[in-house]
């Protein structure tokens, strides 16, 4: 028993991995960039649901939506004022751009909400629930399914809609979706607010059911890299899946081996997926 | 400063201040600033040739610092030796390490060798922590009072100075040495465009492998020299991310891919980082790194290539001359 | 024979670039590729030069297989090869971009300047120049130069005449004439027309993925389907003996 409660808590947590990875997959997939600014995106999210819960109120569904939009708002200001000047640059300045900007936002945060580790008061989603006999907090239940069916809605939207085919129009051939009047410009910048969106709302539901500090993004943004290395570079049904198995394995080797364990295992599965197959787990060469 | 110096009157000048720095600023206050800044532009060097040089983006630069930091004070601790003879051990396993993430992240765009070089960083760092044999989350000591000289272990900072600046001068002089012959160029040549280095016949895998391998080394070095110092290391002074972030920082703001930017770099940062940490007591050290963070997002927009490329470009006669000579 | 391709395919995807296509290269010759735009003569062409694998069929440069070689190994073969797009090193200077290509024949410094200082002279361009600040005549005349310097027997240029005004096509022309008088082999890919007439002997003319028509330049001119398929119905063959002109497409 204690062993299926250990299984479902890591998928609930990989949830969550996975609505933030995918973001960081689709900016990834549209540019052949990496933010390394994105676990602080998600560290952001949750300092937002926690202003939102302590100054204006609500509940989960408030300041879930309020996360995701200042996230996006955030997103989309970056990428106006810093990606696109750097993305056609040198590779220094790729790197540097967003590897600064996670500097900035989380020693920032440092200065304003300090190290110490907080977490959300009470509400309508504390207390548990037992299912068949395993015992879950709902507040992990209710933010591991919404994840899940977030990073669904992601790929729909991207796979479904036109906007979705305008994005990857752009990723495919950023000439060519010029000439079919798509303004890769506007797409990118949204592919930036969805993407910070996806971190932002993944951090406020992390807050629901975890505390968190300052520090957590550095640990996120490297989960991530784990989770869209396993993915495939680029595929957010891939990173939906691969979050999960993230979530999965480092439970396990928390409950295993010890709890400071569980990173040493995802990172190392990094290392070994970059020897083995570079190109992802599940993504196309 | 006059345009009209040749390059080696410039060299010989530089050289000559920074022996003199010591002698003539005697306080410990500013000697220990002087170290400071010797250590900073010896790791922003080393890190120059391959993240400069070659233009492989590497954050994780501290996995190599830390090695070099860790091989010392493991073998004095652990047999007593000086901690001189680990220097060596920390060069071989840094070698070692930039293989095993070289070799398969260079086959691949410059994003995967950034995202390889972090994680691989944090990853040392956590499992150094949880490991009894190099001393977990508390790490090593070396030696309390020096057996001899080989101990590096002085009172003064003025040894400590004068060997820091001769590696500087080991490795700058290297990195000079390498600018002018083939590797130099092939260096140049993997950063500017991979495709065409290879049309000429360049083998861009072994030629970014060659420049992490040297960088590594130096880099190891550099963090033997900071164990040889401090007498003491833990995991996050030695494979800390801020570690990393450092030379980062200090090697793009002076300049990367040039000879003397790092040096500039240093120069710059280090009294910044000291006063910071001093006008803002104990927690000045968080706002030290927002303020890093603010100069390396303003020099990826702005000017990647750094303070040296900028005086370049708007001196352009002074420039001129010294492509000239 | 120098370079000889067997039945080179290359498809991406479902889609055919290039179908079982031949060509063989004797020593001191030159050979244009041409063809209308997405004929696969430049997927053709990166398969020799090794910056494509194609899916079958192979290539052997001077009895050896090279089909699998990587861009590096073919430039130590002998195979140069220059881009569409020339890839000049921005900060370096004419002699130093030259320089590169120079250290691969010799290895230490002296030599490889003093070699590309010879080839620098062959093509007409001021050493000290600083790459960033050519137009493009200039980076097409220094990705010849760049090539050179590797010592090629065999050289493919890649429409490295293109975009040039005509008195700077000429001059190319010129420059090409010099290249290979010193003894160099030359496969060209080129849009021009006249280009082809004037320089080479012998063409291949590409129309979606196949070779449909080979012989002298005077010969395929005159066969109906290479009319119709590079140069268009409308197209009038030029009387003899007319000047050259540049931009038959």
């Amino acid at each position: 028993m204690v062993a299926v409660q250990v299984i479902v808590g890591g998928l609930l947590l990989g949830a969550i991995y996975a609505l933030f990875s995918s973001g960081l997959t689709l900016i990834w997939g549209m540019m052949n960039f990496i933010n390394f600014a994105h676990g602080e995106f998600v560290m952001l999210g949750m300092y937002v649901a926690l202003l939102v819960v302590v100054y204006i109120g609500g509940g989960p569904a408030i300041f879930g939506i309020a996360a995701a939009v200042a996230l996006a708002v955030l997103g989309i200001a970056i990428y106006f004022s810093l990606i696109r000047h750097v993305i056609r640059g040198p590779m220094l300045a790729q790197i540097l751009s967003t590897f600064g900007l996670a500097l900035l936002l989380r020693y920032t945060a440092f200065w304003i909400f300090s190290a110490n580790f907080v977490s959300l008061p009470a509400n309508a989603l504390s207390g548990t629930v037992s299912l068949a006999g395993v015992y879950l907090p709902v507040a992990q239940l209710v933010a591991g399914i919404v994840a899940i069916v977030l990073t669904i809605g992601l790929h729909l939207l991207l796979t479904r809609t036109a906007v979705g085919s305008k994005l990857l129009a752009v990723a495919e051939d950023r000439t060519a979706a010029m000439l079919m009047g798509i303004r890769p410009d506007r797409m990118q910048a949204l592919a930036w607010g969805l993407s910070a969106g996806a971190a932002g709302i993944a951090g406020a539901l992390m807050a629901i059911a975890y505390p968190w500090s300052p520090s957590v993004g550095e640990t996120f943004v490297l989960i991530a890299f784990v989770v869209v290395a396993l993915g495939g570079f680029g595929s957010v049904l891939g990173s939906l899946y691969a979050g999960l198995i993230t979530g999965l394995i480092q439970a396990v080797s928390a409950f295993w081996l010890g709890a400071i364990y569980k990173d040493i295992v995802v990172y190392g599965l990094f290392v070994a997926l970059l020897w083995l197959r570079p190109q992802g787990l599940m993504g196309k060469a | 400063m006059k345009s009209s110096f040749p390059p080696y009157l410039r060299i010989v000048l530089l050289a000559a201040a920074l022996l003199a720095f010591p002698l003539v600023f005697t306080g410990a206050f500013y000697r220990d600033i002087g170290v400071t800044f010797l250590l900073a532009a010896i790791s922003a060097s080393a890190w120059n040739i391959v993240g400069g040089y070659a233009g492989q983006v590497s954050v994780g630069h501290s996995m190599f610092f830390g090695v070099g930091a860790y091989a010392p004070l493991l073998l004095y601790t652990l047999f007593g030796w000086p901690p001189i003879a680990g220097i060596p051990l920390g060069i071989a396993i840094a070698i070692a390490l930039a293989i095993v993430i070289g070799m398969p992240t260079f086959r691949l765009t410059g994003h995967y060798f950034s995202m390889a070089t972090i994680a691989v960083a944090e990853l040392i760092r956590i499992f150094v922590g949880t490991w009894d044999f190099v001393g977990a989350a508390i790490g090593l000591q070396g030696p309390a009072r020096a057996r001899g000289w080989w101990d590096l272990t002085f009172r003064s900072e003025l040894p400590y100075y004068y060997i820091f600046l001769a590696v500087l001068g080991i490795v700058l002089a290297t990195t000079a040495f390498i600018e002018r012959r083939r590797f130099g160029f092939y260096l140049r040549a993997v950063k500017a465009s991979e495709r065409a280095a290879r049309s000429l016949g360049v083998s861009v895998r072994r030629t970014k492998l060659q420049a992490l391998a040297l960088s590594a080394a130096f880099t190891s070095v550099a963090g033997s020299l900071y164990a040889a110092k401090t007498g003491f290391i833990d995991p996050d002074s030695g494979f800390g991310i801020l570690v990393s972030v450092q030379m980062l920082i200090v090697a793009a703001l002076g300049g990367a891919g040039m000879l003397f930017g790092p040096l500039l770099g240093a120069a710059i940062l280090i009294p910044l980082q000291t006063a910071t940490n001093t006008w803002f007591g104990g927690g000045g050290s968080g706002l030290t790194y927002i303020l890093y963070g603010g100069i390396i997002v303003l020099i990826a927009r702005f000017e990647p290539g750094g303070l040296l490329e900028l005086w370049h470009r708007i001196r352009p006669r002074w420039s001129r001359r010294a492509h000239a000579a | 024979m120098l370079l000889e391709a067997k039945n080179v395919s290359k498809a991406f995807g479902s889609f055919l670039a290039v179908s079982g296509a031949d060509l063989t290269v004797d020593e001191g010759e030159i050979i244009g590729l041409i063809g209308p735009n997405g004929a696969g003569k430049s997927t053709f062409f990166n398969c020799l030069a090794g910056d494509t694998l194609p899916t079958t069929g192979r290539v052997v440069f001077d009895g050896k297989d090279v089909t699998r070689a990587s861009p590096e190994a073919h430039a130590r073969a002998g195979i140069g090869r220059t881009f569409q797009v020339p890839a000049t090193f921005e900060d370096m200077t004419v002699l130093e971009n030259v320089m590169v290509g120079a250290f691969l024949r010799h290895p230490h410094r002296n030599d490889a300047r003093d070699h590309a200082r010879r080839i620098v002279e062959l093509t007409g361009l001021r050493p000290d120049q600083s790459g960033r600040s050519l137009g493009t005549p200039g980076r097409k005349r220094l990705g010849i130069a760049q090539v050179l310097a590797t010592e090629p027997r065999l050289l493919l240029l890649d429409e490295s005449l293109a975009g040039l005004t005509p008195t700077e096509v000429q001059e190319a022309i010129a420059l090409v004439r010099r290249v290979h008088q010193t003894g160099v082999t030359i496969v060209i890919v080129e849009h021009i027309m006249d280009v082809i007439m004037t320089l080479t002997k012998r063409v291949l003319v590409f129309n979606q993925g196949h070779v449909i028509a080979s012989g002298t330049p005077e010969q395929v001119v005159r066969q109906d389907a290479v009319i119709e398929a590079y140069l268009g119905r409308a197209h009038r063959r030029p009387p003899p003996g007319s000047p050259p002109q540049a931009g038959a497409s």
